[in-house]
């Protein structure tokens, strides 16, 4: 999936980060923001492949994409709904 | 022609078993009924499965190596739940490199200060309950043993006012990212490491099958199959990320129900399975039940549910989070053995243990007619507020 189209709004770096914190800190984050815009994650830690996909969908949220970066991490974009 | 086509046509079928294994989490209901099922084997084997007894021998065993402790412990390598703790983190570690997911990870500081803090609580509160979430709930529930109720109710309080705790950490001390190290030097070397992850994990599982064999020939079969039981829990665990405190912190979090209706399956597919046992008297009554009902559970219940989710991780989450290379957890294990060497003596000759309650057999309360239909409605009841709160957030706290 090509995601270098798409710019963020904001970035939550959480890397290094395991559970809860990435979770918590995405959901706090996409809380402050305006509907429609663009949330970008970038995160280490495994379990948010499976958490963050869930938790944007069923938050009424849209995963734009979720990418695994060379550098070592993934990159998730998140648009609020 | 025949021979070329058997070979590649098996070696598809491997690489598609390996996908189906490896490429995808495992779902959490079926982990934890294969988690139902170990556990069972576990008291067929000897006994019901615990995490915090090989803590203790291992935090032992620094007490003992600095002078504290004037007895010498049991040998880490002879001591029955200290080989299960291996194992488990061995079926961890080789599931994570099968998934080519193993990766060490380093994080902000505040996250070791809570790893020690939590490491503490979690000790402290599995010596006043006689259990951690294992020990104390799940094969106390399990088992009948009115205590792993007691700590539920605990876990759940604890969790609560963790998760308050986190939400006012991250708004007061917002922490910097940890990023990972270089890894795109690793395309560089000679070796590629995702290619070599696999072997590797498959490498240890087999290690810890012959070291059965070898534990067999020294005539000591009982502890052999205690490392590999382990195995199996940390390859089920990991691969299916099975986590209590997702169950517990969940509710609470993002309203998520999956771990709770994961834990709740599990729960009473262990203790349909333990009714088998013990209704006819294959397992004598008393095996599991030994948790201090109810100070004892609710007290050890709040102190370790906030612990763990401090630490990210509870008993047996810490073993396999440890074993995928997750550094907090490794900082975590620490004061969870020493404060559990620490508290029991203190804590036993200080008289409390009697003060904090007794051991409670709910079919000897209930009876059998009555206890399994009780425990189908509290989980049943139990999935229903999670599937409630996960449509109506009412339970949500941000």
């Amino acid at each position: 999936m090509d995601l270098s189209g798409i710019t963020s709004d904001k970035v939550l770096d959480a890397r290094g980060l395991t559970c809860p914190m990435p979770m918590l800190k995405t959901k706090k984050t996409l809380k402050d923001m305006a509907s429609g815009t663009i949330l970008e994650v970038w995160g280490t830690d495994p379990g948010s492949k499976n958490d963050i996909p869930t938790f944007v969908q069923k938050g009424g949220h849209q995963l734009l994409g979720m990418e695994d970066v060379a550098e070592g991490y993934t990159r998730y974009l998140i648009k609020k709904g | 022609m025949g021979n070329n086509s058997f070979w590649s046509s098996t070696k598809e079928e491997a690489r598609g078993l390996y996908a189906a294994l490896f490429d995808k989490d495992w779902p959490p209901w079926m982990a934890g009924l294969l988690l139902a099922v170990i556990c069972t084997v576990y008291v067929l084997w000897r006994n019901p499965w615990g995490v915090i007894a090989g803590y203790r021998n291992w935090g032992d065993w620094f007490f003992y190596g600095i002078g504290t402790f004037a007895d010498r412990p049991l040998s880490p390598l002879m001591h029955n739940f200290s080989l299960s703790n291996i194992g488990l983190l061995g079926g961890a570690l080789a599931s994570s490199l099968l998934a080519r997911q193993w990766r060490f990870n380093r994080q902000p500081g505040i996250e070791y200060i809570k790893a020690l803090v939590g490491g503490v609580l979690m000790g402290f509160g599995s010596v006043v309950a006689a259990g951690c979430n294992v020990g104390g709930f799940y094969i106390a529930v399990g088992t009948f043993s009115a205590s792993g109720f007691a700590m539920m109710a605990g876990m759940i309080i604890g969790t609560y006012f963790a998760l308050r705790y986190l939400l006012w950490e991250i708004e007061k001390f917002p922490s910097k990212a940890s990023p990972p190290a270089a890894p795109a030097s690793e395309k560089t070397r000679k070796i590629d490491w995702n290619k070599v992850q696999p072997y590797i994990g498959g490498a240890i599982i087999l290690v810890i099958i012959a070291l059965f064999y070898v534990y067999g020939a020294m005539d000591q079969t009982m502890l052999g199959g205690f490392l590999f039981l382990g195995m199996l829990v940390g390859l089920v665990m990991h691969r299916s990320r099975f986590c209590f405190v997702a169950a517990f912190r969940d509710v609470f979090m993002t309203g998520e129900s999956k771990m709770v209706r994961a834990v709740a399956l599990s729960i009473v597919a262990y203790a349909l399975l333990m009714a088998v046992l013990k209704w006819l008297y294959i397992t004598e009554d008393g095996i599991g039940v030994y948790n201090r009902f109810w100070l004892g559970g609710l007290g050890g219940g709040i102190i370790f549910g906030f612990g763990m989710v401090l630490a990210g991780g509870c008993g047996s989450s810490s073993l396999w989070r440890a074993g995928e290379g997750n550094t907090k957890l490794w900082v975590a294990l620490v004061p969870f053995c020493l404060s559990m060497s620490f508290f029991y003596p203190l804590l036993q000759n200080a008289g409390w243990f009697d003060k904090l309650g007794s051991a409670v057999y709910l079919p000897a309360v209930f009876s059998w007619e009555w206890t399994l239909p009780l425990y189908g409605i509290f989980f049943l009841l139990w999935v229903l507020i999670a599937l409630w709160n996960e449509k109506s957030e009412k339970l949500v706290i941000f």
